[in-house]
């Protein structure tokens, strides 16, 4: 009997009682010590068990003393495997190396190990791309732009030629949260979205978050696109760059001290004007470019202690002599402090400032004047993550931020104007949130959390009332840090998944998100002048629900994937204007804001094929967007600008041999909804268009093929460099960027409809270098 | 503000192709478009009645003839304005009371539309002054440049509308009009180039209204203005123009005084 007693007590001690030991420590890329986003730490003889690195590149996995089998996996590297017995809590810090054979055509490639982390991660609908993945895909000028790539994935729209910004799942442009190294970033576009702020060379990293955003983000409707920068070589200095017909970039990175610290600086330059003095209908003296710059550095004092500081600072110009200019531009800085309180306990300390502005000169001399507009954050931010065990990963944090709006002042140089300053206006926007990635069997992981957020509009300046119609019927005035108007919010999230087999699972996403700061754009082409506005006593936060469903299936040991998803979002207190509204330079602009609801639902398929010489992917959206106002369109719901109900991508990249790769691309949806004319009338003798109804009518539908050429140079050990050709638009489709309408020069009793075409083929040369 | 799209002008340039093309349009029902204009420089009442036709009808409007058109002063006194042909209806030495409102009603088949207007103190040009311009903006040829030069009075909001002539001709379509308020020059001595159109030669007669206009007509015109040609860029929402006219019908009614001044060019 005691002996059953004794074995007993053993058998539970050694069970759920037996000492419980922590592997820790980062995962790098050997070739220059980056931390590895997203690794996978396996282990291989205990099912469903194991750990992904964080964004800092750490692990924490807990487990009963005993014997392990470890693996360290991550896409593009070679895994490796390590016996570790875990008789005492033990630091591993591995450094992961690029499977030699791939090394040698300078492109990081999927390894031909197993891959589905697609079908067993919890996190629902995240698009991720590393940037030298899509190096080949062919794109506008030649300048290969992450964002554009995105724009081809299922679900992700881009807002057309000539327009910023992308739509996700029927959502408008402001609805994205646009994040780089965690400072929101309020315009993502140079030359007016021909290119995006990110310049790929200086980018680590970019994840989606199409549906089930974690708890962590918060502050947009729709989407959280979060960019992270790289962290600069640590091992030896390096330099990389492109020159092309457009825009040339250089990127230097070196360690500070060895294994310790680096310091990364990437530039970019545009020269799109020279061009345009080619063309003798523009004046000689016009300015047109942008310029960026990345910088980043980090040090790690100890083991225990990271710091990162991090800015990104663009700015587009544009001018005509003096009778003109504009320019608009980001800047935003961001410093980090990474510390490890416990094996288990992870903390990242945030202080981010953030600035968009712009500014117009417009005539000389005593008749010009000057506008300027911006808008500023400071925002502080604690973030922990808790490895509370192996079956339960806790995040949870705070942040505030402190946003000022400047919508804009003038001035003048001549006495015939006052100097106007549009009021300022101050807010505080908290989040809090608690979320928790747990597993339970081998088969579930669920995401969950809560976010808590609230915005405060605070004084000093004025609050006005309007009547149904908008005439402002009262004013009140604030002191400074008095309250305007409070809102606040609970925001569930959830995201799970389960694995029906090793290839294939389903997954299921819910988020509520709320959004307190709106921007205003006119209907058909968005600018850097479109303001954001703050939640206010007129204006209520924008509230999105979605519920998503998704099947995903790897192929023939994960060469393809296959997924299909379905979703369903409801949007409250969307907002647009009044016919005629007046959005620059308007104190009273809440009198021309009118709110309604939004629905949004589609189905997004793909087939990605991963590996092997020819890769890329086929994807299908079907899909509606719709809006619903009282003082729209007689109440009637009506289509979103959006409202794209099929859209296609089909992404082929083929890699002939070792120096070359071809690739081509094209892209389909059914045009834009737009608001036409049903009719006209005259009056002071000029043709007026009559208008029935909003976005009754189509754009033709968008189609455009896209082919590159990269021809790999020969390669020396510390060189490597390639030729990049591409041909934009490649059949010269004459793609509506405007349709107008006007009277017949000719024949003034005649109507006519002109379509306004921007890009016919465009072809475009880029040679980059890299010195390793 | 209109400067600000000089902006979208050069993506225009950049554009590599524009062309007409075929779209099908729904056919609107016809609705009735009112323009009414009261001038105290004439004391003459002037409206115009016709129906909005398919956007691609090369037809002339299609006027309308057999309406009851009336105007009513402050005190309720009702005046019958009597057709002239051609859509137009004209009343003749009517004689203003400024700083009073006045109310146009239009009955048609069996539907009676009605506008009001407040007609508000004049404003009076001060000069016409011109500067010499050497072109190249946008490939305008060299030339000159007029300036609207007034006093505005102080503590009122003012509104005005300001049309050209050249040689005698009226330059009053939509896009030659010029709208200026007094947000930013309220109680100003103003002095505001008109860009726009050509820049004037030597010899050129050029004339300058400036009428004195109220609130809802200044917001009319500057919409009107904003989806002239559906230049969507330029307008937030394209939608019909907010009018005074109720039951839906187009148009406005606009009673203002006015100050003419005419130089030549030397």
């Amino acid at each position: 009997m005691k002996t059953i007693v004794l074995a007993l007590l053993l058998i539970i001690t050694g069970s759920s009682f037996g000492q419980k030991y922590t592997l820790s420590g980062t995962i790098r890329d050997a070739s220059n010590g980056e931390d590895i986003y997203g690794a996978t730490i396996r282990v291989t003889n205990l099912s469903n068990v194991g750990a992904n690195t964080n964004a800092y590149g750490f692990y924490s996995l807990t487990l009963d003393r005993g014997s392990y089998e470890i693996e360290y996996r991550s896409t593009g590297f070679e895994a490796q495997s390590f016996q570790i017995d875990l008789l005492e809590n033990i630091s591993k810090n591995i450094e992961l190396d690029i499977p030699s054979d791939v090394q040698q055509l300078g492109e990081v490639k999927v390894n031909a190990t197993k891959e589905n982390n697609n079908i067993t991660s919890s996190g629902m609908n995240v698009t991720r791309f590393d940037p030298k993945s899509i190096e080949t895909i062919p794109v506008l000028f030649g300048e290969k732009d992450i964002m554009k790539t995105l724009q081809l994935t299922p679900g992700v729209k881009g807002a057309g030629e000539g327009n910023a910004g992308f739509f996700v799942r029927g959502g408008g442009v402001d609805q994205n949260l646009i994040l780089l190294d965690e400072a929101p970033v309020y315009n993502a576009s140079h030359l007016l979205g021909f290119f995006s702020v990110f310049n790929s060379d200086a980018i680590k990293d970019v994840a989606l978050y199409k549906s089930g955003i974690p708890a962590e983000y918060g502050g947009r409707a729709s989407s959280v696109m979060d960019v992270k920068m790289r962290d600069g070589n640590t091992k030896k200095f390096g330099a990389s760059g492109g020159i092309g017909l457009i825009s040339s970039r250089l990127t230097l990175e070196a360690p500070i001290v060895k294994d310790k610290g680096a310091i990364i600086i990437s530039g970019r330059r545009s020269y799109a004007d020279l061009f345009l003095g080619l063309s003798e209908e523009v004046p000689d003296d016009t300015k047109l470019f942008f310029y960026d710059l990345n910088a980043k550095a980090n040090y790690r004092i100890t083991e225990k202690d990271r710091v990162f500081l991090s800015g990104y600072f663009g700015r587009d110009k544009f001018g005509l002599g003096d009778d003109f200019g504009f320019n608009w531009g980001n800047a935003t800085g961001t410093l980090r402090w990474n510390h490890l309180f416990s094996k288990k306990l992870f903390s990242n300390t945030t202080v981010v400032y953030s600035d968009f502005d712009y500014e117009f000169n417009i005539g000389s001399g005593n008749d010009g004047f000057g506008i300027r507009s911006s808008i500023q954050d400071w925002n502080i931010k604690q973030d922990f993550t808790y490895f509370l065990n192996n079956n339960n990963n806790l995040k949870f944090g705070i942040n505030g931020i402190y946003h000022t709006f400047k919508p804009g002042s003038l001035t003048g140089k001549n006495e015939s104007f006052n100097e106007l300053i549009l009021f300022e206006r101050y807010a505080l926007e908290v989040g809090a949130y608690v979320q928790n990635e747990m597993k339970i069997g081998s088969r579930l992981n669920i995401m969950y959390g809560l976010r808590y957020s609230g915005f405060n509009l605070m004084g000093s300046g004025n609050a006005y009332d309007f009547d149904d119609k908008g005439n402002k019927i009262d004013e009140r005035s604030y002191d400074s840090g008095e309250s305007i108007a409070y809102h606040h919010g609970l925001e569930p999230r959830i995201s799970m998944s389960y694995i029906l087999s090793e290839s294939n699972s389903i997954k299921l996403g819910y988020n509520r998100n709320y959004q307190y700061m709106h921007q205003l754009s006119n209907a058909t082409s968005s600018s850097p002048t479109d303001n954001w506005v703050p939640s206010s006593n007129n204006v209520k936060p924008q509230i999105a629900d979605q519920i998503a469903i998704g099947y995903y299936q790897n192929l023939k040991r994960n060469m393809y994937r296959i997924s299909g998803e379905v979703y369903y979002k409801y949007m409250a207190n969307q907002i647009d204007y009044r016919n005629g509204a007046q959005l620059i330079l308007n104190d009273e602009v809440e009198g021309d804001l009118v709110y309604g609801i939004g629905k949004a639902y589609g189905l997004e398929l793909q087939v990605e094929k991963k590996k092997g010489k020819f890769t890329g992917w086929l994807s299908y959206t079907l899909s509606r967007s719709l809006r619903q106002f009282d003082d729209i369109n007689d109440g009637k719901e009506f289509s979103a600008r959006q409202d794209r109900i099929h859209d296609i991508s089909i992404v082929a990249m083929y890699k002939v041999n070792n120096a070359i790769a071809l690739s081509a691309s094209w892209i389909y949806y059914t045009g834009d909804a737009i608001t036409f004319p049903s009719g006209k009338y005259e009056v002071a003798g000029t043709t007026i268009p009559f208008y029935t109804e909003r976005n009754g009518y189509r754009m033709p539908d968008y189609h455009r093929m896209d082919i590159g050429f990269t021809w790999y140079m020969k390669e020396r050990k510390k060189f490597e460099h390639n030729l990049n050709v591409s041909i934009y638009n490649l059949y010269a489709r004459e793609n509506a960027y405007t349709i107008t309408f006007e009277d017949n020069p000719d024949n003034l009793l005649e109507t006519q409809a002109i379509q306004t075409t921007l890009f016919k083929l465009v072809p475009s040369i880029t040679y980059n270098f890299n010195i390793k | 503000m209109k400067n600000i799209f000089y902006f979208f002008a050069i993506i225009a340039l950049l554009a590599s192709c524009q062309k007409v093309i075929d779209i099908d349009l729904n056919e609107a029902n016809p609705t009735p478009v009112i323009e009414g204009n009261y001038t105290a420089e004439d004391s003459t009442v002037r409206v115009k009645l016709s129906l909005t036709s398919s956007y691609f009808n090369s037809e002339t409007s299609n006027f309308i003839n057999d309406a009851n058109v009336n105007i009513t002063d402050d005190s309720g006194l009702i005046s019958n304005i009597p057709s002239i042909g051609n859509g137009m209806y004209e009343l003749q030495s009517y004689i203003p009371n400024f700083n009073t409102t006045y109310t146009l009603s239009v009955s048609h088949d069996g539907t009676t539309y009605s506008a009001q207007c407040d007609l508000l103190d004049t404003v009076s040009l001060s000069e016409i002054t011109y500067e010499y311009n050497p072109g190249g903006f946008f490939g305008s040829d060299a030339g000159y440049l007029v300036f609207l030069n007034f006093d505005d009075p102080i503590n009122i909001s003012n509104y005005y509308q300001v049309v050209l002539s050249l040689n005698g001709v009226e330059l009053n379509a939509l896009n030659e009009i010029f709208t200026q308020d007094d947000i930013f020059s309220d109680g100003n001595t103003v002095s505001r180039p008109l860009f726009g159109g050509d820049f004037f030669q030597i010899e050129d007669t050029v004339g300058m209204e400036l009428r004195s206009i109220d609130q809802d007509i200044y917001s009319y015109l500057n919409e009107a203005i904003s989806i002239f040609g559906s230049n969507s860029a330029s307008s937030a929402a394209p939608g019909n123009p907010y009018s005074n006219w109720n039951n839906n019908a187009l148009g406005y009614f606009s009673a203002y005084g006015n100050s003419r001044k005419e130089i030549i060019i030397e």
